[in-house]
């Protein structure tokens, strides 16, 4: 049985999930001593930061043993770490690792980075040597099931986070960011990554050193742009497409007599200016967003689009679950039926048993036969056990996608003798 | 099957891409499926085979009076919106185009059919300065929806919280290219239009001009995309305003097209003059 234990972002702080996380050069040796210790058959561990899981094959009852693991291997008593750990088993554990590899259980619907993360950890299960059956198949199938989730849902769809935001407005507004002028006031880390953004896109940066021009010389380096004083910023602002604005400054550093200014020159009046002001207190007057093609949007703003766009998701969401939930229907129906294999195949042996000693006799009952007539008695024995064995094999295989208890299957050997 | 056999499975076929379109809107998927545009090719096939049946059957090329100049415009509405769509992808074109072509088709499949006669039909002008005035009206139509889809577009981004339209809609640079174009485009083929139907006015009347509302609507027509070209190419005029002059322009455009279908119907109003 497939077996889930762990704690997520949903159960837990942030802090016990790092008290409890496996790093990369630990997972395999708890790998095998889950194996040892915690009488799992198969194991794999992910562990991200908004996760730690472990997924199982155990026996009956062996979720228990598996958390007891997690616990102990940390040095920590179970009982503490209620209600922070989960268990699930069957239907339930598969339901979960599918969902888990769809994003659809990560902190940020629909977030890319989980199904590498999942990717990943059965990579070091299969290394570590604890990668059995079951556990492949569950890969094999949540990782097909996650990217028909993403391709043919929009769960993946529209920026969430606010760099990504910035850069799928100036989409909105440019098409292609491919030789647009990107200037960028101040040096700060959410504006330097909102640009590197736009840079990747084909944009051309230029940085505005506000008190030292040494910042802004690094940054310009790293974006493969030029750095500019900050005397020049109402040139500059003539010439550029995309003005990202953080400084600290307790005043306006942009002001609409600047951008009005800026587009009266150099014939700009035509294409569209998009200003982003993510300094707290504001660096651009907000009355700049009255001006005829200019776009302006502070931080305030990014976020609600950043909201909007999370509320797309979740309208994709159902779509992405009904896919994910008809996968895991399939894996389990799948699953049930390898549970009647040994079934089948027994009752194949046995079959085939009576068949060669029922032959045996009545071969020395015969005496000696031609080559043609021992292959009449081969055709006529098969023929009977294979039409006697057909329509018990179409029922079990029948009974056990419709889900089977293992009374039945356990009647089946009483009955069949074996 | 006769043409009118033909113009309902055109409008049936129609419906299904307008249906679908709009649904699609709502639900906020990608705009066009497979479905959509194979039912938009399917239903262009047919609307093709209706025309030139109904042209063999009038004996006349089929523009003239309210059903057959409704059921041509449609079809030089989905030709040029064919031609863009398979030129740019961008899926918001049909979200005009559909209902506008169903619209159409539905009127030409309940019009009565036109009691004309006369010199005019025989004219060689007709098919030659109808043509060239439909497909300037079709492409001036895609400026117009591009125009639409520019000022909504740049609302949604002004609003600052998306709406539909942000996600399915093409952003305010495409609206811009697009618009530009089609409005060169349809500028180019009114002028003509224009020329040809002042030739043909001599031709018929032995009068140039005789400034009907007619002609004067597709001169103020003409004039408004002056303006707009000139300060395009001149003074790099765009966005907004461009957005702006593309609808104006269009409303003179779509003046002179009721006009001409709606008011020249009746054989009085043909003998003075059809387009």
């Amino acid at each position: 049985m497939i077996v889930v234990v762990g704690l997520s972002h949903k159960t837990s702080t942030l802090e016990l999930r790092e008290a409890l996380a496996f790093s990369a050069d630990q997972l395999a040796a708890a790998l095998s001593r889950l194996r040892e210790e915690a009488g799992a058959r198969e194991a794999m561990i992910l562990s991200t930061c908004n996760r730690v899981e472990i997924y199982a094959r155990s026996d009956e009852g062996g979720a228990e043993a598996v958390a007891r693991f997690l616990a102990t291997y940390h040095g920590r008593q179970l009982e503490d770490l209620q209600p922070a750990v989960y268990r699930l088993d069957g239907a339930d554990a598969v339901r979960h690792a599918f969902r888990v590899a769809a994003s659809l259980d990560s902190m940020v619907l629909g977030e890319p980075q989980i199904l590498g993360q999942v990717k990943h950890a059965y990579h070091a299960a299969e290394g570590a040597g604890t990668l059995g059956s079951a556990l492949n198949a569950l890969r094999n199938r949540s990782l097909a099931a996650a990217k028909r989730a993403r391709t043919e849902t929009g769960i993946g769809h529209n920026a969430v986070s606010v760099s990504y935001v910035a850069v799928e407005l100036a989409r909105k507004i440019f098409g292609q960011l491919r030789d647009k002028n990107v200037l960028l006031v101040g040096t700060g880390k959410m504006s330097s990554l909102a640009a590197r953004h736009l840079v990747e896109n084909g944009a051309r940066a230029a940085v505005v050193g506000v008190r030292t021009m040494e910042r802004a010389q690094e940054l310009a380096a790293t974006l493969g742009g030029r750095a500019v004083p900050f005397t020049s910023l109402r040139d500059e602002l003539a010439a550029t497409d995309i003005v990202i604005s953080g400084t600290g400054a307790p005043g306006v550093v942009i002001t609409r007599p600047d951008v009005e200014a800026a587009r009266a020159r150099g014939g700009r009046r035509k294409r569209p200016l998009f200003l982003i002001d993510i300094a707290v207190p504001r660096d651009i007057e907000p009355s700049v967003a009255q001006v005829e093609g200019v776009f302006l949007y502070d931080l305030d703003d990014l976020k609600s689009v950043a909201d909007a766009n999370l509320r797309e998701r979740r309208k994709e969401a159902a779509a992405a679950e009904a896919i994910v939930e008809r996968e895991v229907r399939e894996f389990l129906d799948w699953q049930r039926s390898l549970d009647v294999v040994p079934l089948l195949v027994d009752l194949r042996k046995r079959a085939e048993e009576i068949r060669r000693a029922e032959i045996d006799k009545a071969r020395s009952r015969l005496g000696s036969l031609s080559a043609e007539q021992e292959a009449a008695l081969n055709a006529a024995t098969s023929a009977i056990v294979n039409k006697l064995l057909h329509a018990p094999t179409v029922q079990i295989k029948e009974m056990a996608r419709n889900g089977h208890s293992p009374e039945q299957v356990s009647l089946i050997r009483k009955l069949l003798g074996l | 099957m006769d043409s009118q056999l033909y113009l309902l499975f055109t409008l049936a076929f129609y419906a299904v891409g307008a249906l679908h379109v709009v649904a699609h809107a709502f639900t906020r998927r990608r705009l066009l499926t497979t479905w959509t545009v194979t039912a938009t090719l399917a239903g262009f096939a047919i609307h093709t085979a209706s025309l030139a049946q109904r042209w063999t059957e009038a004996g006349h090329f089929p523009a003239v009076g309210l059903r057959d100049g409704t059921s041509l415009m449609a079809w030089t509405i989905v030709l040029v919106f064919l031609a863009a769509y398979l030129q740019t992808r961008v899926e918001a074109l049909g979200l005009a185009v559909y209902p506008v072509a169903f619209g159409l088709v539905l009127v030409a499949n309940f019009a009565p059919a036109p009691e004309i006669g006369g010199a005019i039909l025989k004219s060689m002008f007709l098919p030659v300065h109808t043509t060239l005035a439909f497909l300037g009206y079709a492409s001036l139509f895609l400026a117009f929806t591009m125009g639409l889809a520019y000022l909504v577009q740049e609302r949604e981004l002004k609003s600052k919280s998306p709406q539909r339209f942000y996600y399915f809609g093409p952003n305010l640079e495409r609206c811009d290219t697009i618009g530009g174009a089609s409005v060169a485009v349809g500028f180019g083929f009114l002028t003509l239009a224009i020329a040809t139907g002042v030739l043909w006015s001599h031709g018929s009347k032995g009068r140039y001009w005789s400034w009907d509302a007619k002609e004067l609507s597709a001169v103020i027509a003409w004039f408004i995309y002056v303006v707009l070209l000139a300060a395009r190419l001149r003074d790099g005029w765009g966005g907004r305003r461009a957005a702006l002059l593309g609808i104006l322009g269009f409303t003179a455009v779509v003046f002179t097209f009721l006009w001409m279908t709606i008011f020249t119907a009746g054989a009085a109003r043909a003998s003075v003059g059809v387009p």
